[in-house]
Formats: structure tokens, sequence, C-alpha cells
């Protein structure tokens, strides 16, 4: 059984006319990777709060259709348990720190003490997580001291020691610096090589390409394709709507046109998938 | 900077092992009692007499003379030269400036207030030497205190230097742009402005940022909350605390009998 499943999801913000998100259904499997690509106002971060019972719990607004974690639809469950469920981790790092607490160690504690968490079982959680993220040395330190990439993975160090059952990432890396980029999609592969349950909206498509099980691409709230991350990050017509796809995709695409791309062979995503399909190429000329 | 932004010195003194909600009952005790004794000599006598020593036993003496030092000493230095002069009403002149007199009671009216407040700010200081503030709000949330009152109170103390940095990055962005910050006091004034719209607006859109951070980690969960720390609540706490609440009450009775 399906552990999210969203059932023709239209939802209109308040004060608006337009809806943002127009009849989406999604279903996601257990330890399923998902990726959501799509142009500035496609629904992506929308998506993300539905999932979350930001939608309808926070902001109200219109929501038609069902959005079930694990079998309960978000109307039936409060927003504080529906974290529990499906776990945020959003964009800008610094606005995630509570600033409630002084060190990193009582920053990743915070959501164990408010949903009534017994100290013993906060410190196990605590310290397997934070092996997990890799900021074990950062338990004493200030979590405002610390550099985008490490803020951020505490941030998420802080969602998974709620143990949800969907991580929900909404462009987790696209504040940060390259190296900070990196350090959190390490721990993002290393969390889906254990097997969790990942929604994850990207725009950098290399990396999708590296880690989704399934892409939907996202654009004026609908789902306009959905497939496996070779098929839809190759899907050249999306480049004109908006979507940013990769630089290899688009070389092969004009190698394409000129007849330099083997025939048949699906379009690259990633260089060594370029390299392959040129390779063959120039194997057959 | 950003890595100290409290008062608090971590010791292990049986000062910093008392329950939070004690400190800050015997604080207010030691307020009470400077304001509403009946006694002259109390406030002074509680400075010298309860509150000095009570640092040396918290191991705190040093910072705790340093601050009372540099943060209480030029203020209470200043009312106490304001008071002598301006209070008017004495009789016995000691000293007489152009229009202003200084005279035996107007000195004697001054030292009260000024050790009172002395003895209140140097009770306060010692409280927060001596005290985490994240241990004092699991404490007092334990005691069913309200969340989100208690999250508006540490998180404005910990707001302040982010705003502080934040003010000076967009400081330095207008500056960039060619802002004149630098030449006359009229000027400097007018350079605030563009500094005020930034500033306030974009914290507003940060709050609706920090308020879904803080949904996300279940902030508004009706589950009973717990607590990282276990911060002991013994039976000498409760035992101070009944003393503390005896003494309080004995001031303000004697206050009322004796007037």
């Amino acid at each position: 059984m399906a552990v999210l499943n969203l059932r023709n999801v239209t939802y209109t913000y308040p004060l608006t006319d337009a809806p943002v998100l127009k009849n989406v259904s999604l279903q996601v499997e257990e330890g399923e990777f998902v990726a959501v690509i799509g142009p500035n106002g496609a629904g992506k971060s929308t998506l993300c709060y539905a999932i979350a019972g930001f939608i309808p719990h926070f902001y109200k607004g219109e929501l038609t259709g069902t959005v079930e974690v694990e079998g309960v639809d978000v109307r039936q469950t409060t927003l504080s348990e529906r974290v529990l469920q499906a776990g945020l981790v959003f964009q800008n790092p610094f606005s995630q720190i509570t600033g409630a607490k002084y060190t990193v160690y009582e920053e990743i504690a915070f959501g164990l003490e408010n949903t009534g968490v017994p100290p013993d079982e906060m410190h196990r959680r605590i310290g397997q997580v934070m092996r997990l993220t890799g900021i074990t040395d950062l338990a004493e330190r200030s979590p405002y001291a610390l550099s985008g990439g490490q803020q951020q993975r505490v941030a998420l160090a802080s969602i998974l020691v709620m143990e949800p059952k969907i991580l929900v990432l909404d462009e987790p890396t696209s504040q940060l610096d390259p190296i900070g980029a990196r350090e959190v999609f390490a721990v993002i592969k290393a969390l889906s090589e254990q097997g969790r349950t990942v929604v994850m909206v990207e725009h950098k498509v290399e990396w999708v390409a590296a880690f989704a099980d399934r892409v939907i691409a996202l654009d004026g709230g609908e789902i306009v394709l959905e497939g496996t991350p070779r098929q839809v990050l190759s899907a050249v017509e999306l480049a004109g709507r908006g979507f940013g796809l990769s630089r290899y995709t688009l070389a092969a695409h004009e190698a394409e046109k000129q007849g330099l791309w083997p025939r048949g062979e699906p379009l690259p995503v990633t260089l060594a998938e370029a390299v392959a399909g040129f390779g063959r190429r120039g194997g057959k000329a | 900077m950003h890595e100290r932004l409290s008062f608090y010195i971590p010791r292990s003194s049986t000062l910093h092992q008392l329950n939070p909600l004690t400190k800050v009952t015997l604080t207010f005790t030691l307020i009470i009692l400077a304001f509403f004794s009946p006694w002259y000599w109390t406030a002074p006598l509680l400075a010298v007499g309860v509150i000095l020593p009570l640092s040396a036993l918290g191991q705190v003496l040093r910072p705790y003379l340093s601050a009372a030092a540099r943060l209480v000493l030029p203020a209470v230095a200043f009312i106490f030269v304001m008071q002598s002069l301006f209070l008017p009403g004495g009789q016995t002149v000691l000293v007489r400036l152009w229009l202003l007199e200084v005279t035996v009671e107007s000195l004697s009216a001054a030292f009260l207030t000024t050790t009172r407040i002395f003895a209140m700010v140097s009770a306060f200081i010692l409280f927060l030497l001596t005290t985490h503030p994240s241990h004092l709000m699991s404490d007092l949330t334990r005691r069913k205190l309200p969340a989100a009152f208690a999250y508006v109170i540490i998180s404005t103390l910990q707001i302040i230097p982010q705003m502080q940095a934040k003010a000076q990055t967009i400081m330095d962005a207008q500056r960039a742009r060619g802002l004149d910050t630098e030449s006359g006091f009229i000027r400097r004034v007018q350079a605030l402005t563009p500094l005020v719209g930034p500033l306030v607006f974009g914290s507003l859109v940060e709050v609706e940022e920090r308020a879904i951070a803080i949904e996300a980690r279940g902030f508004s969960s009706t589950r009973p909350k717990t607590s990282l720390h276990e911060i002991p609540d013994t039976p000498r706490d409760r035992a101070i605390r009944w003393v503390l609440l005896a003494l309080i009450v004995l001031t303000f009775a004697s206050k009322l009998w004796l007037s």
C-alpha cells in the first residue's frame, strides 16, 4: 500500500482566485525516492505543504481531494500529529533554527520535547541522527554560529529525529554554496540508501538523476510528466516551459538535430550517460 | 560573538544546582525586602551581606563584581547625585551650589533609593549569572507556563544579536551603493531610513518561515511535553521557597503594622 496517496488534490490559497494545485494525484510507495521538478510558481512548495499538513491546517484556503499519509487523511488529523508522519525541511537554513535553544543538541531535541518523547529515548535518537547527518562534533555549538550547510544538516537532523514516515524536502540546497549543498546531498543519499521514503523538490537535475526512483514534472499546478529520471529529465520539450534541464541533455539534443546522437537512444541526463551515448555514436561512425 | 548569547556562566556550585524557580523566588524576595523593609539599612546590608556572599557561593564573584561595576555603579551614581541635588524639602543644608542645595534629608533619601536600586539590579545579575535561560524555561513550562510564552521570551533574547548583525549587513549594502552614513548628525539620521524598511519587512517575512519551522517540530502538539534537561526540584528547594515566602509575608506585614 502506498505510504502517501494524493487523490485529485486542488488547492487555492486564501484571497486568491486561481488554484495553485490542479487535480494532482500521486502515490508514493514505502522506501521510494520521488523528485519533483518544475519552473517557479509551478506549485512545488505548495505540494510540500499539502503533504506535511500545513495545508489546510496552517494555510487555510480551499482544499478539495484527499491527502493521505499511512491511510489517514489530512483533515482527520492535526498539524502537530501530521508532522510526525511527514517531516518538512525547507530552503532557508537560517529560519529553520527555532531560536529557542542555545546548542545544536538542544535544538534537535526541540521537536521531541514538544511531542512528549521521554528523555532517555531523546538522547538515544539524537545521538543516532547526529551520527547520520555528520554533526556529532557540533553538539555543543550555538546553532547560529554554523555555516549554511551545517545549519541545514541540523535542520534535517531536527526533523529526522522525530522519525517521520515520509521526509519532505523543499529545495533543501537552493540557498547553500556548492560545498554546503554537497554535504546535504551526501546525507540525503545515505538516507535514501537506508530505504527512507523521500519526496524532494530540487532544481539540480544531475543530483535528481543520481537519487530519484521517479521524477514528477509539475507545471502550472498540474503533473505534466511522470516517469524514471531518464525519461522525464531528458524530455527536451520541458526546456521550453521553463524547466532547467541538464547541459548534457541540451547538448545531446542539439547533436541529435545534426544526426550526431545514436538513433533511438534516449537523451542523456548525466555526464556518464552522455559519454556512453556519444561513445556509441563514435563507434558506429 | 554569536557563541555566547546569555549572561550564564556554567559552574557546578550549590547556587547553580538550585531549582530555577527557587532562584526566581530568591531574587524577588531580595527585591521585596530591599524596597519594603521598614528598616533603613536593609538594602545596603542585603547587597553586601547577602548578594555578595551568594555570588562567592555561586563561584561567580569576579564576573558579578565586573558586571556590577560596569552596568550598575554608573547608573546608581548618577541617580545619587541627581537626587541629592534636586530632592526638595530638606532643612539641614550641607552644601549650597548656586540655586541647588544638598541637605541631610536629600542625602539620606538618595542613599535609600540608590541602595535599593543597586540591590535590585545586582540580585538580577546574580540570578542571570547562575541560571541557564533554557533551564529556567524548561522548568517553568513543566510548571504549566504556556510554551508559547516561554518561546517568546527565549527567542527574543536570542534574536537581538541576529537583528544587529542583519542591520549591519543592510547598512553595508546601502553604503556600497553610495549612501552617506558618516558625515553630520542629520545625514546619519537620514541614513537610517533606508535601513528600517528592509530590516522590518525582512523580519516579518522571516516570521512566517519561523512559524512553519516550529510547527514542523510539533510546537502546537497537545501531548504532554517533556524536557531534555531533567531539572531537579529537591525537598531542600521546596523548604527554601517556603522560608522565602514567609520572609515576603513578614516584610509586608511589618510594613503594614509599622506605618
